[in-house]
């Protein structure tokens, strides 16, 4: 997060300072592929386009660094929503390739053992969530979002929202210590 | 594992003012079990700073940033000259005007259906349909319409003369009875308001039928016969009665 200094710096972007709106790409940006890694196996191209979109509205954009966040993501999320339309409208995907795609990610126990704690090791525990929960953990604890800004994304009440972030967190702690992931 | 409760353990409800502090990324009190540590710290580390590989495609965001910021850096569709762009219009907007469209096309058509009826230009079948639809002349007997030109004049003929004056009516050269002992010999006809090409001068001498009202079937126009030897004045009047 920038914090104070948001303002300032996206003001600057907007009257077209390339290094401001590099400021706002790095701080953003890791979360947002972390995120869409999540959601999506086409998480580079999708983070991409989602910031060509924000490239031609952040002129028009008003708000603070949250808003700002929120924005950006939900530009992700329909991005990613458009690349799983479009990729389930090919029709040339070999059904092994299906097959193997859908195949939980979960890796094995004894190797999440193996390693550290680290974004990676922390992302495979992620993804073997049920997506639902996985999305909101990211939005919610890594995006830092309020709970009303990912309500609007996902499409649910702020209530429902603070309830699945908590079974997700529990759901999490508890695959963590089976996996040996915090020890 | 106890003092943390999990999905389906005992006292689950239990734990969410800390979890509510994990969310908001406050730190935990120390007395909190251990694994709300672990949790806190793995979640750290997911929003840690950046990978190696994770800020790739910076340069090419910073380039389209630089195209989108640059006063001539705007979209090709931007750069064509203003007479390749084509004007967007809504959906609804089209669809007004092809409405519109239709409803004009509509109205003239109708008008020029009655106009025509009213002028005796349509078929016999036609003509009929609409002679009892709206009044319009009967169509002729004979079959085939006649010339434009005769029915309009004829028209206007009965514009201008009224159909309950009583008195002779003209009657048309062709297809209507001969006087007694009066030669049918062909004459150059004219149309009324017009003079013969070369020719300054006319006689309107219009022969009038003895018939006193015209049926359907002769209400023509009154002929006009033209004498080289005659003159008229350089107005042609319409002849009355």
């Amino acid at each position: 997060m920038i914090g104070a200094a948001f303002g300032v710096t996206l003001a600057s972007a907007q009257g077209g300072d390339e290094t401001a709106f590099a400021c706002l790409f790095r701080d953003v940006q890791p979360t947002l592929l972390r995120y869409l890694h999540v959601i999506t196996p086409e998480a580079e191209d999708v983070a991409g386009d989602t910031w060509l979109q924000v490239v031609k509205g952040l002129p028009r954009f008003r708000g603070g660094e949250e808003a700002f966040r929120a924005w950006l993501f939900t530009i992700a999320r329909h991005r990613a929503v458009d690349a799983g339309r479009s990729r389930s409208r090919r029709p040339d995907v070999p059904l092994t390739l299906v097959q193997i795609a859908e195949q939980p990610l979960a890796p094995d126990a004894a190797e999440l053992a193996l390693e550290a704690i680290s974004t990676r090791s922390v992302m495979v525990l992620i993804k073997s969530l049920p997506r639902e929960h996985a999305e909101i953990i990211m939005l919610r604890v890594v995006a830092g979002l309020e709970a009303a800004d990912v309500a609007r994304i996902v499409g649910k009440t702020p209530g429902a929202v603070r309830v699945t972030a908590h079974r997700a967190l529990r759901r999490l702690a508890d695959l963590a210590e089976r996996a040996g992931v915090t020890h | 594992m106890p003092g943390f409760p999990f999905p389906g353990r005992p006292g689950g409800e239990h734990d969410e003012p800390l979890l509510d502090m994990i969310i908001a990324r406050r730190a935990l009190p120390p007395d909190a079990p251990q694994e709300m540590h672990d949790l806190a710290r793995m979640l750290a580390a997911l929003a840690g700073p950046a990978e190696p590989g994770e800020l790739a495609r910076e340069a090419a965001v910073r380039a389209a940033f630089r195209r989108a910021a640059s006063p001539v850096g705007v979209s090709p569709a931007a750069r064509r000259p203003m007479r390749h762009r084509r004007p967007r219009r809504s959906r609804a907007s089209s669809r007004s005007r092809a409405r519109l469209a239709t409803a004009l096309v509509a109205t003239v058509a109708g008008l020029g259906s009655v106009l025509a009826a009213y002028t005796d230009l349509l078929p016999s079948p036609i003509q009929q349909v609409a002679h009892v639809a709206v009044a319009a002349p009967a169509p002729h007997r004979t079959g085939s319409p006649p010339s434009t030109t005769t029915s309009r004049a004829r028209h206007l003929h009965a514009t201008l003369q009224p159909t309950s004056r009583p008195g002779p009516r003209p009657s048309h050269s062709a297809g209507t009875a001969q006087r007694p002992g009066q030669t049918a010999t062909p004459r150059p006809r004219l149309t009324p308001f017009s003079l013969p090409p070369g020719h300054g001068t006319c006689n309107p001498a219009p022969r009038h039928s003895p018939v006193p009202s015209p049926t359907a079937s002769d209400r023509s126009w009154p002929a006009f016969t033209w004498s080289p030897e005659q003159s008229c004045p350089s107005v042609v009047t319409w002849p009355s009665g």
